[in-house]
């Protein structure tokens, strides 16, 4: 280090020292592509507005669990044939679809500003490629919407735990919630991660791809809505297959009953799903090839 | 520093729909600081993007580093940095996060990146100003910053596509001491401009491109030859000195105030200061002179084609 005083103060020039620790390759590239997305999803070293909804959003999502275990608390010591539940595992993997607005909100912001910002030719200048681009992006996005989804669920399970007669009865009763939760979870994450991430690599720009997440949704829903008209009535149809927002509700039902519950658009219908594992598996293959073509990097 | 080729290109061609932007190009390049010099177009950057292994070749070979593009290209970017020429820093960050996630893109450990980052920061003068936002920063701190995020991980090369570009005199001047002391941290440096004054600073070899061909490509100070043509500035008396060398049978011209004497070695240069001693002119001046890049350029690219 060489200094060079003058008067009173000192300036220190500490030159340069080349790096010789350990270097990853390309599964430590993605490692950090997927932190550093999560950290911008989060709203992480970010101002505190970006931190508002992400926290916003699973404090709603944990408003029914915290409800439920309230009322199954309050209730303990009375003599009631049956407990009440505001809520079932079944239904609260619904209230988690309400992820989608967070979906709409943070997946265009971790795609669009690369894109709109010409980040990219940085990016796949490291030792990452396209589909590692894709994996941490998509990845970022699905284990924050599982978390978010899968939080609730506990301190749902936990909460009903501790508020049970035994908690060892409860447990060992409900031994199946311990696999269909994470799995029917893992099923919506993933999808909604895949459909927020794909739309909003058409566009570089944030609110033109929230629209776009969002109204696909909507219209699906509604479109869907008019198709299938009232199923309580007169039974499900497969016109509920067009209905992107629910898809993965389709699949919980698979994952926990077996086949499509009677309170679906879709009961009734033959091989509905079938046709739902299909309809899931479509949508979430179109979206992966959009992002693999929208990120391959290399000319031909 | 490493011994052996830095860049090894064989024939590499590079053809698009209705355009050569590389043709049969083979050089061999040491490590150094390089400057690649070409008019826009001239296939620069698509001489970047190959070497980065992010376009294939049409025909050829390219070696950087000692490793071969083709075969493994991930191997080939852990060891480069990059410099785009064009904006491409994330607004909303700080200059502190943007370095040290690069640095964590190119394979460095979280720690190691964060502490790097700030050295680096340090380095290019942005120590001050590592916490504020890169939307709040000028021409020439976005410039630095991308030279930081290029360096942060200690590549072997970086590839610099005209960092002076947009700067100020005085950023330019800057930035061309940043890029000089790169050399003495042992990283090599290949710099494309069409900025020959830029080249002519800082690097120590020059490869010239114009239309995909190569122009030529040697050590500057080679390229840098003696004219044979010396100047002398004699005052007002030049016309005398010009008529006196006529009358010699050598060629002499005035131009701005001073003569222009072709000579043919010592011989020549004795002859012409006795020559001046003997007419009792005032010698202001006199010196060889020294062709610039530009000057190579023009003409070699004429020859080229």
């Amino acid at each position: 280090m060489s200094v060079v005083e003058a008067g009173q103060g000192a300036v220190y020039d500490r030159g340069y020292r080349p790096y010789d620790g350990p270097r990853g390759r390309r599964g430590a590239a993605t490692l950090a592509l997927y932190k550093a997305s999560m950290r911008r999803a989060l709203g992480i070293r970010r101002s505190w507005r970006q931190k508002v909804a992400p926290f916003v959003l699973l404090g709603i999502v944990t408003i029914p669990a915290i409800v439920n275990v309230g009322i199954g608390y309050v209730t303990r010591n009375r003599f009631l044939t049956e407990r009440i539940e505001i809520i079932t595992y079944h239904d609260y993997v619904g209230v988690s679809a309400a992820l989608l607005l967070f979906v709409a909100l943070v997946a265009p912001d971790v795609v669009c500003p690369d894109r709109r910002q010409h980040v990219l030719p940085l990016m796949f200048a490291r030792p990452i490629t396209g589909v590692d681009y894709v994996l941490a992006k998509l990845g970022a996005i699905a284990t924050i919407v599982f978390a978010f989804s899968f939080l609730p669920q506990v301190v749902l399970y936990v909460g009903n735990m501790l508020v049970s007669d035994s908690a060892l009865d409860y447990f060992t009763g409900h031994l199946d919630v311990v696999w269909k939760v994470p799995l029917a979870v893992a099923l919506l994450s993933i999808y909604y991660a895949v459909v927020g991430v794909a739309i909003s690599s058409l566009t570089e720009r944030r609110i033109v791809a929230g629209a776009s997440v969002i109204g696909l949704f909507l219209v699906t829903s509604i479109a869907a809505g008019i198709f299938v008209g009232d199923f309580h009535e007169k039974g499900g149809s497969a016109a509920a297959l067009i209905n992107v927002l629910a898809m993965p509700l389709y699949l919980r039902d698979l994952v926990f009953f077996g086949h499509i519950g009677p309170r679906s658009p879709l009961s009734g219908v033959n091989n509905g799903g079938l046709f739902a594992i299909i309809a899931y598996a479509a949508v979430l293959l179109t979206g992966i090839a959009v992002l693999l073509r929208r990120y391959r990097w290399v000319e031909r | 520093m490493e011994s052996g080729s830095l860049l090894r290109l064989d024939g590499l061609t590079k053809r698009y729909p209705g355009t050569i932007a590389l043709d049969d190009l083979t050089i061999d390049v040491p490590r150094g600081r390089i400057g690649l010099v070409g008019a826009n177009g001239a296939g620069k950057t698509t001489t970047f993007r190959l070497l980065l292994g992010l376009a294939h070749p049409t025909e050829g070979h390219i070696e950087v580093c000692g490793l071969d593009v083709e075969r493994d290209p991930i191997g080939v970017r852990a060891r480069l940095g990059y410099m785009p020429e064009h904006d491409c820093l994330p607004l909303d960050q700080t200059a502190a996060d943007v370095v040290s996630t690069f640095g964590e893109l190119s394979g460095l450990p979280a720690r190691a990146a964060r502490q790097r980052a700030s050295d680096i920061l340090d380095l290019v003068g942005l120590d001050e100003a590592r916490f504020r936002s890169i939307g709040e920063f000028s021409t020439g701190m976005r410039q630095r910053t991308k030279l930081a995020q290029a360096i942060v991980s200690d590549p072997e090369l970086v590839l610099l596509d005209e960092p002076t570009s947009g700067l100020d005199p005085a950023g330019r001047d800057d930035m061309l001491a940043l890029v000089a002391r790169l050399g003495t941290f042992g990283i090599s440096v290949l710099m494309a401009t069409h900025l020959l004054d830029d080249v002519q600073k800082v690097c120590d070899y020059v490869v010239m491109i114009d239309g995909g061909r190569l122009v030529v490509a040697g050590a500057t100070e080679s390229l840098l030859e003696r004219t044979g043509t010396v100047t002398v500035d004699v005052g007002p008396s030049g016309p005398d000195l010009v008529a006196a060398l006529g009358a010699m049978h050598l060629r002499a011209v005035a131009a701005d105030g001073h003569v222009e004497v072709e000579v043919d070695g010592d011989e020549g240069l004795d002859l012409l200061r006795d020559l001046i001693a003997r007419l009792e002119l005032p010698l202001y001046r006199l010196s060889t002179r020294v062709t610039s890049l530009d000057e190579v350029f023009l003409n070699r690219s004429e020859d080229v084609s």
